[in-house]
């Protein structure tokens, strides 16, 4: 409540109006997608367009599993996005904690060179990573992918973690070495327990990072650890155009991770907004 | 012997800095040394230094300006959109109080939703014959017949298409992050305009955007970041094309380095590509954003 909201009768009702209807365009692109998946083929390309199905099917679901290496794919979606959430989450809590904690001169510059990392494209690191894959023996491996993931989630978590510390006052450290606790000892069963909130957005964002990304996984995987955002994308040269069953696929994919923002809601804002607010 | 505190700090930010030394630094540093080669796409192929040939030809190909071209109009594309967009819907959702809480809720959702699949939506909706896109204007008597608007094959608007689904799944982001920060203007600040009879656009523009400006900063450098790294949205949608309309720097140096196998000529259009993006954001840090600075709230 601030001084920004509006109680003119007149004035909400025309706000209302707009918001609905932003919201209606907004969701209108993903329910089209949904009602798509469920035509049948045919009617996915039909002219001119129909937004319901004439008649609902899930033949479209059923040919997206069918197809070979579909399934497999979102195992590895899975088994990638938990291993690269891993490694940010073991990596960036003691850098973060660190950063916050001991105000070094290395803990600034490690701190920028986290913010300068954030800026690098991709495409410029995802080449010279298959030589590097490729030397240590893990070419086309889950885990060779989740470190490249994890070079896009790490700097960001190090961010996410680094506001989340700030927010907790030093008396608690303080208090607990006094009772004898190790420096280690207080982050680990003081400070970390009353951070578990950010660790948990911190997970949240590392995943979908990972679970979103095309582009180290188009460079570094073939066959064995193809995610699904691959497969998806592959539906449309290797089957031709094949509407229905990539739509289907689609909602497969992205329906968890939408469920999981509904769910998580609260702790996604608190992540987006965490860096950005606070300036 | 007991560690100091800055041996301890050290150590904990040790592996973190390992391992961006060795998988972001390292492959950087590589990345950077192939481009003074020329280098046979042949896996073991020779290797021969030609100083800086790559770059006298980036800079003289006609692609590289007009890639570089494309990538800053996209960028601007898409962030003025998201901001006019998002800081309207922050502004609509301030305005109604806590009875909005479920649509702020729906507008989180395609922050979610990969921008593979987004493009490939986006495509869908906006496919020349059968896009619902163009049935729904025509239906509406804004177009006269569907095929009206070639949005993604016609070389003169599908920059701008190409756009959309990008613009579409990250407008939540910037309403998000400027609504949290619209709660946090003082509203006796409002009130006190408001009482001296400062009209809305008044309101808007002297007090709202000037006490949000570091909040707008930082979502849009973030923003700006990200869109000028699309790759997999433009890439699904289009592939660079129609005639190379819609091929910005990420897909460039993919084509250049994957398609046509010049390593040497991609690693140095990448490494211009690097350089600027840093320099864009470091000034834009330093002079817009200006963390520090007095005017912060």
């Amino acid at each position: 409540m601030n001084g920004l909201e509006t109680t003119r009768i007149s004035s909400r009702v025309i706000l209302w109006i707009a918001l609905v209807l932003l919201v209606v365009l907004y969701g209108f692109p993903f329910l089209y997608m949904l009602l798509t998946s469920f035509k049948t083929p045919l009617e996915t390309i039909a002219v001119p367009p129909t937004v319901l199905p004439s008649t609902w099917t899930i033949e479209n679901y059923a040919s997206a599993i069918g197809r070979d290496g579909v399934v497999a794919s979102f195992v590895n979606s899975v088994v990638t996005a938990v291993l690269s959430t891993l490694i940010s989450l073991v990596l960036a809590v003691p850098a973060a904690y660190a950063v916050t904690r001991f105000r070094t001169r290395f803990g600034r510059f490690f701190i920028v060179g986290a913010l300068v990392m954030r800026m690098v494209p991709p495409i410029v690191i995802g080449v010279p990573m298959i030589a590097i894959f490729r030397n240590l023996g893990i070419s086309d491996t889950s885990f060779a992918l989740a470190i490249a993931h994890a070079t896009i989630s790490l700097p960001l978590s190090i961010w996410l973690m680094s506001s989340f510390f700030e927010a907790v006052p030093e008396e608690l450290e303080e208090a607990a070495k006094i009772d004898g606790a190790s420096r280690l000892g207080a982050l680990w069963r003081v400070v970390l327990p009353v951070t578990a909130g950010g660790v948990a957005v911190t997970a949240i964002f590392a995943f979908l990072a990972s679970w979103n990304e095309f582009l180290f996984a188009l460079l570094l995987t073939a066959t064995r650890s193809q995610t699904t955002p691959i497969v998806i994308a592959n539906f449309q040269t290797q089957f031709g155009l094949d509407w229905g069953a990539m739509t289907a696929l689609a909602v497969l994919y992205s329906v968890p991770v939408i469920l999981l923002a509904l769910v998580l809601q609260r702790h996604i804002v608190a992540g987006l907004t965490a860096g950005a607010v606070k300036g | 012997m007991r560690l100091t505190d800055r041996r301890f700090a050290f150590l904990l930010m040790l592996p973190a800095t390992v391992f961006l030394a060795v998988f972001v630094a390292w492959p950087l540093v590589q990345f950077i040394s192939d481009s003074f080669f020329e280098i046979s796409k042949f896996a073991g192929g020779p290797r021969t230094f030609v100083g800086l040939d790559n770059y006298v030809e980036a800079f003289t190909s006609g692609d590289f300006g007009n890639a570089a071209w494309r990538t800053v109009v996209y960028t601007v594309i898409v962030v003025v959109f998201e901001f006019v967009l998002g800081l309207a819907v922050a502004l609509i959702f301030t305005a109604l109080g806590n009875s909005s809480r479920i649509f702020r809720t729906i507008f989180l959702y395609p922050l979610m939703i990969a921008p593979i699949v987004a493009g490939l939506l986006w495509r869908f909706l906006l496919i020349d014959n059968f896009g619902i896109v163009n049935q729904l204007l025509t239906d509406a008597h804004i177009l006269q017949d569907p095929g009206q608007i070639q949005w993604l094959s016609d070389p003169n608007i599908a920059l701008f298409s190409v756009a959309i689904p990008d613009i579409w799944l990250t407008t939540s982001f910037i309403s998000l992050v400027l609504f949290a920060g619209l709660q946090n203007i003082p509203g006796d600040v409002i009130e006190a305009a408001r009482l001296d009879g400062a009209r809305y656009p008044t309101i808007l523009f002297r007090i709202i955007i000037p006490l949000l400006r570091p909040v707008i900063a930082v979502a849009l450098i973030l923003r700006g970041i990200d869109a000028a790294r699309a790759f997999d949205v433009i890439l699904i949608q289009t592939n660079g094309g129609p005639q190379q309309s819609t091929e910005t720097m990420s897909l460039l140096v993919y084509r250049t380095m994957v398609r046509f196998g010049d390593p040497g000529l991609a690693s140095a259009m990448g490494t211009i590509y690097l350089v600027a993006m840093l320099a864009v954001s470091v000034a834009a840090i330093l002079f817009i954003w200006r963390p520090g600075s007095e005017n912060q709230r």
